[in-house]
């Protein structure tokens, strides 16, 4: 017979102003199998945890009930707790009595019903627990980070300077991501380059960072501590060993392409570097476009090239490493708005550009080397529309949620062409106005000052008429149509995640949102974690975000990580699930289940009376089991159970709560 | 008839006499001239015992169940039925493709009940071929029983399936006979589940019910055996199908056993799952 101690919290008044522990208590101390029972005003301080201790040995007590708060938020801190008594930490239930009675109920005789109740069947689950032991896995001590923008940077910069390994990986030529590609950075207004290429440039000098560019995931396996991944190099057919980053070959380049760094507001040659601070500051050749790979027919930049790098015969390649820790940054892109506002002209009319198209414009090193031109003539606009939320903020043709930087970035944009061009007028039209963020009001409050004029109202259509554009739309305030006779439109659309975020999520069995974000372990208290054990958020691969955000998430996963590879092995939970091979008849309907791809069929050795044979059997893998239990609900003849929540832990909860 | 029967034994005989096969599972006669009994032929010499008319109704890969580490490949003459059956045992990892001879045997239709919403007369899967294949009869509409029941109304429908357990007798051989029930050792034998009672009455024969028709709806092939085996002759495959139909109406098409690959609708997991309950 087990001996149970049940424990009430009043965690001050949370719960006691709602549940009577005077009730509570006594009900506890007559229920099957409890030889103890008592409450507290904070189980989880100091004297209460002693007051448990003192009582466990006191009444030779061999498994407590603890009626407090959420199990997310103290079960950790009284297991370990446990660890220093005489019973096995698992020996534990919590009775949340606190988020879920005290907190949402008013009626104080009904709530400690209810408490009571909830007690009862906790008290009838620990009867039914077992000792579990947690198991422990190797770490290799080495990170990948997965995306080479800010977040990549600063987080791989982080992890290195605690002394470990770390592979930053980028699918395009360069580091730097969009905050390269930008301008000036709000609301300090500082150069966004003079404060990220420093950064590029420690990535690359680093001695604890391994810089992979022009490389793509191709597949991971494993589990938090091994993960093996598979990553394809593309091929460059630039020699990298050897290359200097002269530049002597992209000079005399015959091709000219749409340059992707400058959004198709300039040209480029088929061998080139991303951007001229580009790290690593070698070209790669872009073989859709080169005329040697693509014809066989010009050869230039290899009879240029002082050192023999170019390689017309350099073929991608796979590699796979292993690492302890991922690090997701693989930031954002802008929704095609062309595509989703035809009111906007579809992307008919030149004069209307992107917020990233104007960042370029607007940038020294840009294609009008920092001067405001409009794209279709050259020339410098009088009257500017910036329209904010093209695509956020509009559940029925774009995203519903805020991409949360464009409030801030379109009053950095006004502020520019108000500066830049003396007498010009900007109209930014809005929905909210939306500054959290240190300073962030205050550089609206300036930007209006500057003469900004802020106008509430979407814009319903835009047309060419004489050489300009036409923006129509509503002032909500006025409550009136009004019409601006703008010559360039400032587009500020929303974020949306990286193409290819689908295959990474999936590979990793990381989940995402509904927006297809991926989805951190807990909006509140695990937000750079994913459900995946080692996996890691960092930057706008999680939502939007802007700059400063996405480094202290940077920095924060970078901690998390650093955490994890200082040990040189870790305990996996014990809370997984468990097979029982006699029953298993090897249907594999759990692998398939598996969210974590933690279950395989394994062949064992069996006996089928007197003839030896060999049968497939599920088992499981510790280290990638998250103890999700969808695999327990799926195996028919019930030999997959769950340590912990038992089946038949769980009914006999469910007996306690209706018999 | 006795040309299509003639192909059997022949075929029967030669696998056995090559020694291709350790036995052959057919159909043979019994001492009611409407009835025929699944038989074993393990000798070249008991091939003439085979038959094959309207009266061979049974379907025979459940037994494949029985013998799953064989010395020898097993012979298995396929019909539509069989055939799926096959195919989800293989998909559940229950037997081997390899470890099987299928000799396809495209079906003329029998005189069961459980054939009239047949949808594959001809083998999906098989070795050999031993006549030509048959034209599939138009199925009447595949769904029209369970149809029926959803248009009661939920007291009607309550009172119907409270009615057909009410004479469950829980002799399991819905079970037995179900090509898809492969566990090892059935929760319905075990010691204590906690959830389902041994007694019989109406509650716990509809929790043996319902628990059934979840724990095979959504690989039933439809072929019908548990309402043949039901000494009862209780309309359970209408439970299983009605999984079916709901599988169909959320997720398009979807029929089992047509090929050995398919995941089973709730044996995958899919992060683009549609997940409007939640």
């Amino acid at each position: 017979m087990s001996r149970i101690g049940v424990f009430v919290c009043h965690c001050g008044t949370n719960i006691a102003s709602v549940v009577d522990p005077d009730r509570l208590t006594p009900a506890a101390r007559e229920m099957p199998g409890v030889v103890y029972a008592a409450d507290y005003r904070y189980m989880c301080s100091e004297p209460g945890q002693q007051m448990i201790k003192d009582s466990i040995s006191e009444h030779g007590i061999d498994r407590i009930v603890i009626a407090s708060c959420s199990p997310r938020m103290h079960e950790t801190t009284f297991r370990k707790m446990l660890k220093g008594t005489s019973i096995n930490p698992y020996m534990l239930e919590i009775a949340n009595i606190r988020e879920q009675c005290s907190w949402v109920h008013a009626d104080k005789g009904r709530a400690t019903e209810k408490a009571i109740g909830l007690v009862r069947m906790a008290v009838s689950k620990v009867s039914k627990n077992e000792p579990l032991y947690a198991q422990s896995i190797p770490i290799t001590k080495r990170a990948l980070v997965i995306g080479g923008g800010i977040a990549g940077i600063q987080a791989a910069l982080d992890i290195a300077d605690a002394g470990h390994e770390v592979v930053l990986l980028e699918r395009e030529p360069s580091i730097g991501g969009k905050m390269a590609m930008l301008d000036k950075t709000f609301p300090t207004l500082d150069c966004s380059a003079c404060i990220s290429t420093p950064k590029m440039v420690d990535v690359g000098a680093h001695p604890n960072i391994r810089l992979m560019t022009y490389c793509e995931v191709e597949s991971v396996s494993g589990y938090i501590g091994s993960f093996e991944v598979a990553i394809r190099q593309k091929a460059r057919y630039v020699n990298h060993d050897i290359c200097t980053g002269c530049g002597l070959c992209e000079t005399k380049c015959p091709v000219k392409v749409d340059s992707e760094f400058n959004l198709g507001l300039s040209k480029r040659p088929a061998i080139y570097k991303l951007f001229p601070q580009a790290v690593p500051s070698k070209p790669v050749i872009d073989s859709e476009s080169c005329r040697m790979l693509k014809d066989g027919k010009c050869g230039i930049c290899a009879k240029l090239c002082p050192l023999g790098c170019i390689d017309y015969k350099d073929e991608a390649r796979t590699v796979t490493e292993s690492f302890g820790a991922i690090i997701m940054a693989t930031g954002y892109q802008l929704v095609d708005w062309a595509a989703m506002y035809g009111e906007y002209g579809g992307g008919r009319y030149r004069d209307i550009i992107s917020g990233l198209q104007f960042e370029r414009t607007v940038n020294a090193a840009g294609p009008t080397e920092g001067h405001i031109l409009r794209p279709s003539d050259g020339r410098e606009p009088e009257t500017v529309v910036i329209v904010k939320c093209v695509g956020s903020r509009d559940p029925k043709k774009g995203k519903s949620y805020c991409s949360r930087a464009c409030c801030m970035y379109a009053a950095k944009h006004a502020h520019q062409i108000l500066e830049k061009l003396p007498g010009s007028r900007v109209f930014i039209f809005y929905i909210d106005v939306r500054t959290p963020g240190k300073g962030y009001e205050e550089f609206y409050d300036q930007t209006r000052m500057d003469g900004a004029v802020y106008v509430r109202g979407r814009i319903s259509k835009i047309y060419e008429e004489d050489g300009g554009l036409v923006c129509q739309g509503e002032d909500s305030l006025l409550g009136s149509q009004v019409r601006v006779r703008a010559d360039m439109v400032i587009l500020e659309t929303a974020m949306e995640p990286s193409q290819g975020i689908e295959g990474l999520t999936s590979m990793l069995g990381a989940a995402r949102d509904a927006n297809n974000w991926i989805q951190e372990a807990h909006p509140k208290l695990r937000p750079v974690e994913t459900q995946v054990g080692g996996v890691f958020l960092a930057g706008t691969c999680q939502g939007p975000k802007d700059i400063p955000d996405t480094v202290s998430q940077a920095s924060a996963a970078a901690a998390k990580v650093i955490g994890l590879l200082n040990k040189s092995e870790m305990e996996t939970s014990p809370m997984i699930s468990a097979v029982e091979r006699d029953k298993c008849s090897g249907c594999g309907a759990c692998v398939g289940i598996c969210p974590y791809k933690a279950i395989t069929l394994q062949e064992i050795d069996d006996r089928l009376g007197a003839k030896r044979i060999k049968r497939e059997v599920a088992s499981v893998n510790s280290g990638l089991c998250q103890g999700c239990g969808a695999c327990t609900a799926a195996c028919r003849t019930g030999a997959l159970d769950l340590l912990g929540f038992r089946n038949g832990q769980i009914l006999e909860e469910v007996d306690a709560l209706c018999l | 008839m006795s040309d299509r029967q003639e192909k059997m034994r022949q075929s029967a005989e030669k696998l056995l006499r090559d020694g291709e096969v350790g036995y052959v599972i057919g159909w043979g006669a019994t001492r009611f001239c409407d009835r025929t009994t699944p038989v074993f032929i393990d000798s070249p010499e008991g091939a003439a015992s085979l038959v094959w008319n309207e009266h061979a109704v049974n379907s025979l890969a459940k037994y494949l169940l029985d013998d799953k580490y064989p010395d020898k490949k097993i012979g298995l003459f396929a019909r539509g039925c069989e055939s799926r059956a096959v195919n989800r045992m293989i998909k559940d990892n229950q037997v081997k493709r390899e470890s099987l001879y299928l000799i396809g045997v495209p079906c003329d239709g029998k005189s069961s009940d459980r054939c009239r919403l047949c949808r594959e007369r001809n083998p999906l899967v098989y070795d050999v071929l031993l006549w030509e294949p048959e034209a599939n009869a138009a199925p009447a509409d595949r769904f029209e029983r369970v149809r029926g029941v959803e248009a009661m109304s939920p007291d009607e429908r309550y009172r119907y399936w409270g009615g057909v357990y009410d004479r469950c007798i829980r002799c399991y051989a819905c079970r037995n006979a179900c090509p898809v029930c492969s566990c090892r050792e059935c929760y319905v034998d075990m010691g204590r589940t906690g959830f389902q009672g041994k007694q019989h009455s109406r509650s716990d024969n509809q929790i043996f019910g319902v628990t059934r028709a979840f724990h095979v709806g959504d690989r039933c092939i439809e072929c019908g055996e548990c309402e043949r085996a039901c000494p009862m002759g209780l309309p359970i495959m209408g439970q299983t199908q009605k999984m079916l139909k709901e599988i169909n109406e959320l997720s398009g098409e979807y029929e089992c056993g047509l090929d050995a690959d398919s995941d089973s609708f709730l044996g995958r997991f899919d992060l683009d799952d549609k997940d409007e309950f939640m």
